[in-house]
């Protein structure tokens, strides 16, 4: 398939998933120098490892993996043990019995916030933004990020995370109210 | 009826794919009733708009010195 043959064309890995592992990396290591850095090892490590790639995957998937691990390596070397556990993805189960009673009403009611202009224009914002969405599942993480910051298709996303359009919105729902309860903590 | 767990959900889908007209109606009957319901769907628009100035601000780009950088680390290999 040409397609598998233009995947395992390396020049192309930067300007193809660059930007996204960055962003990935940074959400978790929250310096933009570490996170290039991040990024930079991890296509290193990917030439090395390209007769490793499988068909299975896709090559961001892969890549993601990779970059993955360089983060545990990093984190085990400063003992971050918290950050590690957000890394393996777990069973996300249900889970929105901490947004919903059993007949399906919030527990906590939603409110608007107040003067959404103002946040954005302020600096802090974008931090507190940033440091929920580090705050998602590793699964949810991705799928927002390509979703709402790379502006992936719906279609480009089930087949780059090889997921089904029904993972897709349930992972974004499941987003999208951790992102709301987070604001609400540490915004308002 | 639609409760606010299944209300919330379709409000989100709705953000991502055309709803079809039937569950696109409950949803919007539900809305009507519930003051909830509408500020989480609000705060649905936030989160895209916070998501697209992030974005703008290249908050989530390698910039171009970082990717010659990065480049020239992979060419020397």
């Amino acid at each position: 398939m040409t397609e598998r043959s233009d995947d395992l064309n390396v020049q192309t890995w930067l300007e193809d998933h660059g930007d996204f592992l960055f962003s990935y990396a940074l959400l978790k290591v929250k310096d933009s120098h570490v996170a290039e850095d991040m990024v930079q090892e991890t296509l290193l490590a990917a030439i090395t490892a390209k007769d490793t790639f499988s068909n299975q995957s896709t090559i961001r998937t892969w890549l993601i993996g990779i970059l993955k691990h360089k983060l545990v390596d990093r984190f085990r070397r400063e003992s971050r043990e918290t950050v590690i556990s957000d890394l393996i993805d777990q069973d996300e189960g249900d889970n929105l019995e901490q947004f919903f009673n059993s007949n399906g009403s919030w527990i906590n009611k939603p409110e608007i916030f107040p003067n959404p202009e103002l946040a954005f224009q302020q600096k802090e914002f974008r931090k507190v933004f940033q440091q929920c969405l580090s705050g998602l599942k590793p699964r949810q993480v991705e799928v927002f990020l390509a979703k709402e910051i790379h502006g992936m298709s719906n279609e480009d996303i089930c087949k780059n995370f090889s997921l089904n359009p029904t993972n897709v919105w349930v992972l974004m729902h499941r987003a999208r109210l951790s992102l709301h309860k987070c604001l609400k903590i540490h915004w308002i | 009826m639609l409760n606010c767990k299944q209300a919330s959900q379709l409000a989100s889908r709705a953000m991502d794919e055309k709803l079809s007209f039937w569950k696109h109606t409950m949803l919007r009957m539900h809305l009507l009733l519930c003051r909830s319901c509408t500020n989480f769907t609000r705060q649905l628009y936030f989160l895209r708009d916070a998501s697209r100035r992030s974005k703008n601000k290249h908050d989530f780009q390698l910039t171009e010195e970082a990717k010659q950088r990065i480049t020239n680390a992979l060419n020397d290999k």
